[in-house]
């Protein structure tokens, strides 16, 4: 019980953190990270519910929110400021390569969703 | 061990062996099928079509000792053509059989002699011109055929023409078919050897008799014997003692005339040994009768036949060495051989005989003649029982004693707990020995549908030889198809060195009782009739949830978007930074256009044309993305 207790303590001092350090733009990103997952959760549940058939379909779109969710964090990961010393590209460099690779992405799910 | 020595190892054995391989049972001939010759040209003569055919049939059955009537000369006149010099010769050939039959030779004159005269005529064509003129009486200028032979001898080196060759020269001079009489011997060595027994040409039947008949027919009027080595005589007369029947009429004549030659007294003769009796020697048939005989099935003279060992096929002893056979006629024809003794076992026999003449007659063939016997012995069967046992225990439950023939008398019930077990021997009278057979079986018949269900008897290895047959009501239930019912029951005992064979009815009501339910029997007619027609069943779809759930997830899948946008104006999105401009204007369409175009080609297109479209959308949009990065980058700077 006590332990419970230290866990909600712990994150709520996350929370608060997280609340007033992250930049606005990363939090945006985040959203949309979190909105990305709960699509991709969705899809997943979906699948388990009624079966695999059409398996090409069901990869293609749970993959889509992978992608999605992957170039997303690596947008998140290049646009932090405190990551600026490993990363030496521009913002604007990040956001090219993010929508150069959707473009791609997309181009594969939707060859693959059949 | 090198590859030399390897080599040298199978260079000496690999000779040893073929040799020892070559089966010494040589050239065994039989007689000519005479009957069968003869029928042939009986049944000819019924119709001719053409003149050919009245030719062979004519002569062939003169041949054989028959004269045909002269009724037939009006057919030759009919159906002779007088313009081909092959049908003429046919046609004169088809006279000299007959009687009296008279053909015009002034009309034939002019073509043959232009065939002889002219420089493109084959040696067959030459043959058939010399051979009419002679039939018709007409002279031949013998100096020209002989240098239209030589000139033709040079362009055509086939065995049909040289055979053609050496006819001719059988119908010119003395001299000139002397000179042809001694190139029989090359002719010879051009004939195909055939498994080391038999001497053909290419061509069948009808040729290598035509080339053979004029080995003789040009010896014959040189004056010579014909010289041909008689191992090879022997092959050629194998060859064609094997054609017991011919196809053609052609093939018949000279096969006929073939035979007459091997069978003439001034010749070299071929003899034929056989045996007259049936293969089987037993108490009843002690002996085996052997005819000594021609290829026509004549006599040959006083003669002297010798057997100089029996041997034993399956382990080769040896039963008889150098026994002299007994004629049994003044002719010399048929001989006999007592084989049966009780010093010889049962079993299959190769008889190797040797003749010897009593003149100085030219026969070849008298060694290397086998025939082969079979001695066989009456059996009986003994020490028969059938028991009936409980399939689990080993003790017996009943045991029957059988004697052969006699049935049993009772009525046997079988349980589906037990099994039937029948033991019997076969013992050879003569030796008293327990033998085996090659068959031993019992057979169950059902009684409503006769169907039969037969089992092997096996015999346990040993000098006692019994044979032991079992049926398990559980095991072998599936034999019947589960059945109950009656049945009878018989013991079947056969081999083909035994003189008797048993076919024991042991019991007429065998009631089994099967624990399953019958099947039907199976319908074996069935097989050979049309077989249900097989429609071709397309893949069954794979089950699909209900639509409804399908369009509640995919409505659930666009509720995330909603908490999305939801939780952006919470944060505080806002699209006042965006520059506004053509560039952005650009950027915007095109991207939209890029997702718009993944949509259709989900839709519409191919991967080939959405790459084509993409390269086209994606100039403007890297080129306005630029700018409008270009632009917020300035911005930043500018705020730094």
């Amino acid at each position: 019980m006590g332990q419970l207790g230290e866990v909600a303590g712990i994150l709520r001092k996350l929370y608060d953190e997280y609340r007033t350090t992250t930049p606005k733009k990363l939090k945006l990103i985040d959203a949309y990270l979190v909105y990305v997952m709960l699509t991709g959760i969705i899809q997943f549940a979906y699948c388990l519910l009624v079966g695999t058939f059409p398996f090409n379909s069901f990869l293609s779109g749970f993959i889509s929110t992978v992608g999605c969710f992957v170039l997303a964090a690596s947008l998140r990961i290049q646009l932090n400021k405190a990551n600026q010393s490993t990363f030496n590209v521009t913002p604007e460099r990040a956001f090219a390569d993010f929508v150069f690779a959707h473009i791609i992405l997309h181009l594969v799910v939707m060859n693959f969703i059949g | 061990m090198t590859s030399t020595s390897l080599m040298m190892i199978i260079l000496v054995i690999l000779p040893f062996y073929s040799w020892c391989a070559t089966p010494t049972v040589a050239a065994n001939l039989s007689p000519a099928n005479i009957d069968g010759l003869k029928a042939q040209f009986q049944t000819a003569m019924k119709s001719f079509s053409d003149v050919a055919s009245i030719h062979y049939t004519l002569a062939g059955i003169k041949e054989l000792g028959v004269v045909p009537p002269d009724t037939y000369c009006n057919d030759i006149k009919k159906l002779v053509d007088k313009s081909d010099v092959e049908s003429i010769f046919h046609a004169t050939e088809a006279a000299r059989a007959l009687a009296n039959c008279k053909l015009p030779a002034e009309e034939y004159r002019a073509l043959l002699t232009s065939t002889l005269q002219s420089d493109k005529s084959t040696t067959a064509e030459v043959y058939y011109a010399v051979r009419a003129s002679v039939n018709l009486g007409l002279n031949v200028d013998e100096s020209r055929v002989e240098k239209r032979l030589n000139a033709l001898a040079k362009t055509d080196d086939s065995v049909a023409s040289q055979g053609y060759a050496l006819l001719t020269g059988a119908q010119l001079s003395q001299p000139i078919a002397k000179f042809y009489a001694d190139t029989i011997n090359d002719l010879v060595q051009q004939a195909d050897e055939v498994d080391g027994r038999t001497l053909q040409y290419e061509g069948g039947v009808g040729t290598t008799a035509l080339l053979v008949n004029a080995f003789y027919e040009v010896a014959e009027k040189a004056g010579v014997p014909v010289k041909i080595d008689p191992k090879q005589l022997i092959k050629f007369a194998s060859y064609f003692s094997t054609k017991r029947h011919v196809a053609t009429l052609r093939s018949a004549y000279y096969l006929t005339k073939v035979f007459k030659y091997l069978s003439d007294r001034k010749n070299t003769i071929p003899v034929v040994v056989s045996r007259t009796t049936p293969a089987a020697v037993s108490a009843q048939n002690p002996s085996v009768f052997v005819s000594v005989s021609n290829l026509f099935g004549q006599p040959v003279g006083e003669i002297f036949v010798v057997a100089e060992s029996a041997k034993r096929k399956e382990d080769g002893a040896v039963v008889i060495s150098k026994q002299k056979l007994t004629a049994k006629d003044s002719t010399s024809s048929i001989f006999e051989l007592p084989f049966y003794d009780a010093k010889i076992p049962r079993g299959f026999y190769t008889i190797h005989l040797t003749l010897t003449p009593r003149g100085d007659e030219k026969l070849i063939g008298l060694t290397d003649n086998t025939i082969e016997v079979k001695v066989t012995s009456e059996a009986a069967l003994e020490n028969a029982e059938l028991n009936v046992a409980d399939r689990d225990s080993t003790a017996q439950a009943k045991t029957h004693k059988l004697t052969y023939p006699n049935a049993l008398s009772e009525k046997l019930d079988l349980h589906s707990h037990q099994k039937l077990i029948i033991k019997f021997q076969v013992k050879d009278k003569r030796t008293g020995e327990y033998v085996r057979t090659q068959q031993a079986f019992i057979r169950f018949t059902n009684k409503k549908s006769k169907k039969e269900i037969i089992y092997l008897a096996e015999a346990v290895s040993g000098a006692t030889a019994q044979y032991k047959a079992e049926m398990d009501l559980t095991s072998n239930a599936a034999d019947f198809r589960y059945q109950s019912g009656a049945y009878d029951l018989v013991v079947i005992v056969g081999d083909s060195l035994l003189q008797n064979a048993f076919e024991w009815k042991v019991n007429d009501n065998v009631q089994l009782t099967f624990h399953e339910d019958s099947l039907a029997d199976k319908n074996h007619q069935d097989l050979y009739l049309p077989r249900p027609e097989i429609i071709h069943q397309f893949r069954v779809e794979e089950k699909r949830p209900p639509t409804i759930v399908s369009l509640v997830f995919s409505g659930l899948t666009l509720l995330p978007l909603l908490i999305l946008l939801v939780s952006w104006l919470r944060l505080g999105f806002n699209l006042s930074g965006m520059p506004l401009g053509l560039s952005p204007l650009v950027f915007h369409a095109s991207h939209g256009a890029a997702f718009a175009l993944m949509f259709v080609y989900w839709k519409y297109l191919d991967m080939f044309q959405t790459i084509r479209y993409l390269a086209l959308i994606s100039i403007p949009l890297f080129l306005a993305g630029h700018r409008v990065l270009a632009i917020l980058a300035a911005r930043r700077e500018k705020k730094v």
